[in-house]
């Protein structure tokens, strides 16, 4: 890319340790400090993380851009003392009209910029308990699994409560949770068993395919999950394979991306799996005992 | 035939349904691209905001609306110098006609950088992939010999992951001594498969990826020491380290597990989340204990 250039700086390269560099390096050295890395370094892509920062005034930027100069181009005129008549006749207004052009598209382009500005939705504190269930018994690596699944999508989305049911039984129920009691401690369960009966469950099972439900209080079937904290904005119920759901409550109406979903189904793929390969281990230890 | 209160794991008893099998291809295959030139699906459009407004365009197949600026700067810039130098005698040429040009060209090269800029701010989709299609860049899936299933899995696993959900087309993972790559490489025609494996761990022990104490994000096209690798189409490069924090030590260091390598066709592929992603894909390697697979 043309920019792209801007953004390059010839700055001589330290030698690293192993290997010496002896061509006109384009990179500038970067903030990281390899001991043994002999390798390509990165920029620090000023720019980019500017331009990250100051979103909303570099939004609005073309069209102050654009709209002094259409200013500059009638003060000009006005200033030297032509007629300020658009008309092509002399290089002059040529001139002016093709500075008058670039302004108005600045313009536009702002205007655009603007109107596509994604809205801000807050994020709603879950009101709830702190809860960390994991059903016993299971072997280390399905529970090492179950919690790694928890920490990466807690981490990255705005999931805030995560439970797992599998098999007719809940084998993971951590993050925020509603209370049993009201002004009590204790979260409340997750009844499996109604779970399953209840057509939140049995729709997504036929369907087969995850139900993003973006605004969960308008959604009638929202009683169905009373384990989840009351002010839940937003749920996703993906389906384990044939067994099982994960239910993955979040603090932001709409708060998941499409690769959220994305990667919510792959690891709930992979959680299938592993469910299904310690299911499957259990079933051969006991036909063995038997 | 046994009750579920017998078993340890007191999961229901099971019917005699066959459990589906998941088939993560975990043997070591190579497939040979076809002769056209091949273009690369990447994963879907990650739009962070809802829009529900109508977009300016011009319907033109193929034509960027959002790159118009530029391609507005460029025209009526050149239309400026013409101007100047055909439209009058030069010796007629005023001061206001000069500001005026002055302000033209600046104008213009602002409207050139103004699609540049668009790309950083919060709801900008990517650019379109590159096609690759050079000699000698294939697309492989290879593993060390000798991992344990339940590694094997994962790492299948973690590569398909990587490949659909993020804009790459190749990645490496690297963990202790097992090594899997999948996607485009540049490999040599002839190479067998086995050695593969081996071949892309010396060439990574040579440029000393798996010191890398924290990530490494080239986001533009860069002259590197990976060219061997990586096929010439490849632009951002991501380096992902998997580390293993030792609780028990008392300088709590951290120790260098392995890493994880992402190639991909579009500049400043990777944003933030995927990156957060990544991260969470090094985790699950990070906490593997390598003899609890058995």
């Amino acid at each position: 890319m043309d920019a792209g250039i801007l953004q390059r700086f010839v700055v001589p390269l330290n030698p690293p340790r192993q290997r010496h560099v002896s061509r006109p390096s384009r990179i500038r050295v970067s903030l990281n400090s390899q001991g043994d890395y002999g390798g390509p370094k990165p920029t620090r892509e000023l720019l980019a993380e500017w331009v990250s920062k100051n979103d909303d005034f570099v939004r609005s930027l073309p069209i102050y851009v654009g709209g002094a100069s259409l200013a500059a181009v009638l003060l000009n005129r006005a200033v030297s003392g032509i007629a300020p008549v658009a008309d092509a006749s002399s290089s002059q207004s040529r001139a002016d009209l093709l500075a008058l052009g670039m302004a108005v598209t600045n313009i536009l382009n702002g205007l655009v910029w603007l109107s596509i500005r994604p809205k801000t939705i807050s994020v709603v504190d879950p009101n709830g308990v702190d809860c960390r269930r994991i059903y016993h018994g299971l072997p280390e690596f399905v529970t090492s699994e179950l919690l790694w699944a928890w920490e990466s999508i807690s981490n990255v989305t705005c999931c805030r409560s995560l439970i797992v049911v599998y098999d007719g039984i809940c084998i993971l129920q951590i993050g925020f949770a509603d209370v049993l009691q009201p002004n009590g401690d204790e979260p409340m369960g997750v009844d499996a068993d109604k779970l399953i009966q209840g057509s939140l469950y049995k729709g997504v099972m036929r369907s087969g395919s995850q139900s993003y439900l973006a605004n969960l209080s308008l959604y009638p079937g929202k009683t169905e999950l009373p384990f989840l904290p009351s002010n839940t904005q937003a749920a996703i119920l993906q389906p384990l394979g044939e067994k099982g759901m994960a239910i993955v409550g979040g603090d932001t109406i709409r708060g998941f991306t499409t690769s959220d979903q994305a990667w919510i189904t792959l690891i709930a793929e992979k959680l299938d799996a592993t469910l299904a390969k310690a299911v499957n281990k259990t079933q051969v230890t006991v036909e063995e005992k038997s | 035939m046994s009750s579920s209160s017998t078993s340890a794991l007191s999961l229901n008893p099971l019917t005699s349904r066959a459990i589906h099998k998941r088939n993560y291809p975990s043997n070591l295959t190579i497939c040979r691209p076809s002769s056209s030139p091949t273009k690369i699906c990447c994963s879907q459009n990650q739009q962070q905001s809802n829009l529900s407004v109508l977009r300016f365009t011009l319907g033109i197949p193929g034509l960027d609306e959002s790159y118009l600026p530029r391609y507005i700067g460029y025209g009526f810039g050149a239309l400026l110098a013409l101007n100047h130098f055909l439209g009058s005698d030069s010796s007629s040429i005023t001061s206001a006609q000069l500001r005026m040009e002055a302000l033209g060209l600046s104008l213009a090269s602002f409207s050139a950088v103004v699609p540049f800029l668009g790309r950083f701010l919060k709801g900008a989709s990517p650019t379109t992939q590159k096609s690759i299609h050079e000699e000698g860049v294939e697309q492989i899936f290879a593993m060390s010999k000798d991992i344990a299933p339940g590694l094997r899995e994962d790492l299948a696993w973690g590569t398909y992951v990587l490949l659909r959900n993020t804009n790459s087309i190749s990645v490496l993972i690297s963990v202790e001594d097992a090594l899997c790559v999948r996607g485009y490489w540049s490999v040599p025609k002839d190479m067998p498969k086995e050695s593969i494996p081996d071949r892309f761990r010396k060439q990574t022990q040579r440029i000393g990826l798996s010191e890398l104490k924290d990530g490494m994000y080239l986001q533009q096209s860069a002259d590197s020491e990976l060219k061997e690798m990586v096929p010439a189409g490849t632009r951002s490069l991501l380096v992902q380290p998997i580390r293993e924090a030792r609780q028990f030590s008392s300088s709590h260091t951290e120790t260098r597990k392995g890493f994880i390598l992402l190639a991909s066709g579009i500049d400043y592929a990777f944003t933030e989340k995927d990156r957060a992603w990544i991260a969470s894909i090094a985790n699950k390697f990070s906490g593997i204990v390598l003899s609890s697979y058995s």
